[in-house]
């Protein structure tokens, strides 16, 4: 097999913590119909969340989070949203795979973190206490890591003392597919054994401004979460969990200047690229989880329809779990796998100017929620 | 096995834009330190930093449309074409797919959310302008250098903090070396801003005016600014167009220090070095220059020379910074450590260490070529880059055999 091996993973939703939740989520949603014509999930109300004002009373946010319930109080005082969410996330899925971690094998495990640029709400904080305090350095030393956007990778490789190679990567809606990509490389030119991959996004008033303000909120509403697999190469030792969840046969990522036309081109080859690689038929494609927002938003079907030449069954996971951003991508996996899918699938990616990306994806016999 | 060329170099810094000015000026020893304008710095008691103060992207780029594209896209796409020039490649007649950009940045497009801050502050969230918004996202780094070349391939902008053009360079040379890439486009880019400026000034690690690594009172950093990207390309590639190759790119290596996010390790920082000579097929006696992280931190420094004298043993290659020149240019900092490496072993020569005065009896052993450049023949460099997170990266550099 071509690709690396998911061996185990946990999702952060507005679904709740973890694998159960999502997957009671998305059964009913499948059960109902995926990409139907009916209402995108507005999700929860949020307006107890932050004392600042919110462009919408409801959102994709995990109303209930509290890393301290979580992780507890040690280390976790300087912990932005953002990165708590990564280091549940991981300790979740590090768990799942039933991974060793001693001082045997900690150097041969690394970390590839997705982001669009860490916290916007710890940055533009940071910058705002420079403005308004009395003398303009009178800033707290002690979150100032927050501002870097490695923190929440820098942050999850202390809590699990992970010394491999630690990555963030920035992407965007690319972010996800960018990590994969990134690590799956640093697996195949054996840097590292086993890296957990994923991306991450919180909800705060800045991001769901943010969104609000460039239309990326019009159809769905904004949201965050977590997803992170833990990947490892296909004959990977047993210390890197016994299970075989899944496998990313392959990823690709490209751009297309200038967006449009440019980039319906560029994802079109990703796809192509991406099943010759895995040694893939189109034909064999049954599922494609795009970033798209409704039936008639086709930026990445169209492209994806044109490079299989069939039309597979769509699963737009914004319409269900909200816009995630960075996170899109590793929540669109965490939603397939959730469903226990065991075809081929394909995931894709499209940034707002000319980024594209596709990966394809292999459920194998150990899948399904309701294992492990 | 794939060899990986150093064709073209591009620095956009505040010593000087261009590879000949910025060889120069390393040759030199010259600051490119200034009082800020980039920010207004009344009420900070260091008012000091390495801005691109000439910096003109209208001089550089073809294709970007600088009003859609923030300055650290700007420094990236600016220098990536300077690289291409550099390189004298014609980058359009690359097949589609076979050249990829990868930046590596600390704070992206800091200038942008620090004007987005200002607006907040003003008038409330709804303020905020939504093309300003549009123009945040770290990722347009990479972006804007494949829009400026046209390129299709991979554009990755890696986030890795102050280590991050080594990563950059790092996963070049593996698209390089697996037939992913003929072509690829690395490096980093970073702006000054207030909020890194106030951070590094409270942790007490941001000195007043002259950065002085490897001193005995050296106080700090000071924030830097610039886009330094490479042009790389297998042998293969350079030598079919017959391309001038300044270096080879042998290697790298990647850690994690697991430990703190902001103060290094020297054990793991060693190791980091002991990876990445065994991933580039080099032992520590054939190391000529260390071209190091060097801050200027009483912390940084100490712990680097710790882990250079414990791989190195007690006579070390010679080590100086560049960050006594520039400053820290933070994502773009290893890139223009790569360039100064390439330099180093193209040229002949070692950049100093300026503003240098008298020895650190907890540094012995480290020769960090004072405040003059020194003429050597330099086979192999290793070029350091640390960071926040622990996220160390090595990249290991030497001359065409």
């Amino acid at each position: 097999m071509t690709g690396v091996v998911v061996t185990g993973w946990s999702a952060l939703t507005s679904a709740g913590i973890g694998v159960d939740a999502l997957a009671a989520a998305v059964a009913g949603v499948e059960r109902a119909g995926v990409g139907a014509r009916a209402p995108a999930s507005q999700g929860v109300g949020v307006g107890h969340l932050y004392p600042e004002p919110l462009p919408s009373p409801t959102g994709h946010a995990l109303v209930d989070f509290n890393v301290r319930e979580q992780l507890g109080r040690k280390g976790t005082s300087t912990y932005d949203r953002v990165t708590g969410l990564a280091v549940v996330c991981c300790q979740d899925a590090l768990r799942r795979a039933g991974m060793t971690i001693d001082d045997s094998t900690r150097t041969r495990v690394g970390v590839a973190l997705g982001t669009s640029l860490g916290s916007f709400k710890s940055t533009s904080d940071y910058s705002r206490e420079t403005l308004v305090q009395d003398r303009p350095y009178l800033v707290n030393p002690m979150l100032f890591p927050n501002t870097v956007m490695n923190c929440a990778a820098g942050q999850v490789a202390i809590r699990f003392r992970l010394r491999g190679p630690n990555a963030t990567v920035a992407g965007g809606t690319l972010a996800f597919l960018n990590a994969v990509r990134y690590a799956s490389n640093i697996i195949e030119r054996g840097y590292a054994d086993v890296m957990l991959c994923g991306a991450v996004e919180e909800y705060t008033p800045h991001r769901a401004w943010a969104a609000h303000l460039t239309g990326a909120t019009r159809t769905v509403a904004a949201g965050e979460g977590a997803g992170v697999f833990v990947l490892a190469g296909p004959q990977a030792a047993d210390w890197a969990g016994a299970r075989r969840i899944a496998g990313v046969l392959a990823v690709t990522t490209g751009y297309g200047p200038g967006g449009g036309s440019q980039a319906d081109a560029a994802l079109a080859g990703c796809v192509r690229r991406a099943l010759g690689r895995a040694g893939v038929d189109p034909s064999e494609v049954g599922t494609v989880l795009t970033g798209d927002t409704d039936e008639d938003d086709r930026r990445e079907y169209g492209p994806v329809v044109q490079a299989l030449g069939h039309e597979p069954r769509r699963i737009m996971a914004k319409r269900l779990l909200g816009e995630c951003d960075a996170a899109s991508g590793a929540v669109s996996l965490a939603v397939l796998l959730a469903l226990g899918e065991r075809g081929i699938s394909l995931l894709t990616s499209r940034g707002p100017d000319g980024a594209v990306g596709a990966a394809v994806v292999k459920g194998l016999a150990d899948g399904g929620a309701d294992r492990g | 096995m794939v060899r990986v060329a150093v064709t073209g170099l591009g620095p956009v810094s505040s010593i000087g834009v261009g590879v000949s000015a910025f060889a120069d000026a390393l040759h030199a020893g010259r600051s490119g330190i200034s009082r800020i304008t980039s920010f207004d710095p009344t009420g900070f008691p260091h008012q000091n930093a390495g801005e691109v103060q000439e910096f003109d992207p209208s001089r550089h780029l073809r294709r970007l449309d600088t009003a859609r594209w923030a300055r650290s896209s700007q420094f990236a796409a600016s220098a990536a074409r300077l690289a291409v020039q550099d390189a004298g490649l014609d980058i359009d007649a690359v097949p589609p797919g076979r050249a990829h950009a990868v930046i590596g940045t600390t704070s992206g497009e800091s200038a942008a959310v620090e004007a987005l801050t200002a607006q907040m502050v003003d008038g409330g969230f709804a303020a905020q302008d939504p093309a300003l918004l549009t123009q945040v996202p770290a990722n347009r780094l990479a972006n804007a250098v494949s829009e400026e070349l046209g390129l299709v391939g991979e554009s990755l902008t890696i986030a890795t903090a102050c280590s991050a053009s080594n990563y950059a360079v790092g996963y070049a040379y593996d698209l390089l070396v697996t037939g992913e890439a003929d072509v690829v486009l690395a490096g980093g880019a970073d702006s000054v801003c207030r909020w890194a400026h106030a951070g590094f000034f409270r942790l007490g690690a941001l000195t007043e005016s002259a950065c002085s690594p490897f001193d005995r009172d050296r106080s700090g950093i000071l924030t830097g600014e610039g886009g330094a990207v490479l042009l790389l390309e297998t042998f293969e590639h350079a030598s079919r167009r017959g391309a001038r190759i300044y270096a080879e790119l042998l290697g790298y290596g990647l850690n994690c220090d697991a430990n703190h996010p902001v103060a290094p390790e020297p054990s793991s920082v060693a190791e980091c070095m002991r990876l990445a000579h065994r991933n580039a097929g080099v032992k520590p006696e054939e190391v000529d220059y260390i071209c190091a992280h060097g801050t200027g931190t009483p912390a940084n420094d100490l712990v680097e020379s710790k882990a250079i004298l414990e791989v190195f043993g007690p006579q070390p290659p010679p080590v100086s910074s560049i960050k006594s020149m520039m400053g820290h240019t933070m994502g773009a900092a290893c890139g223009f450590g790569a360039i100064a490496s390439v330099m180093a072993i193209h040229r002949g020569f070692l950049p100093p260490t300026i503003n240098w005065s008298n020895a650190d009896p907890d540094l012995a052993g480290i020769d960090p070529v004072p405040n003059v450049a020194r003429q050597a023949d330099v086979r192999v460099v290793q070029n350091d880059g640390f960071a926040f997170g622990g996220n160390n990266a090595i990249v290991i550099l030497g001359a065409v055999t």
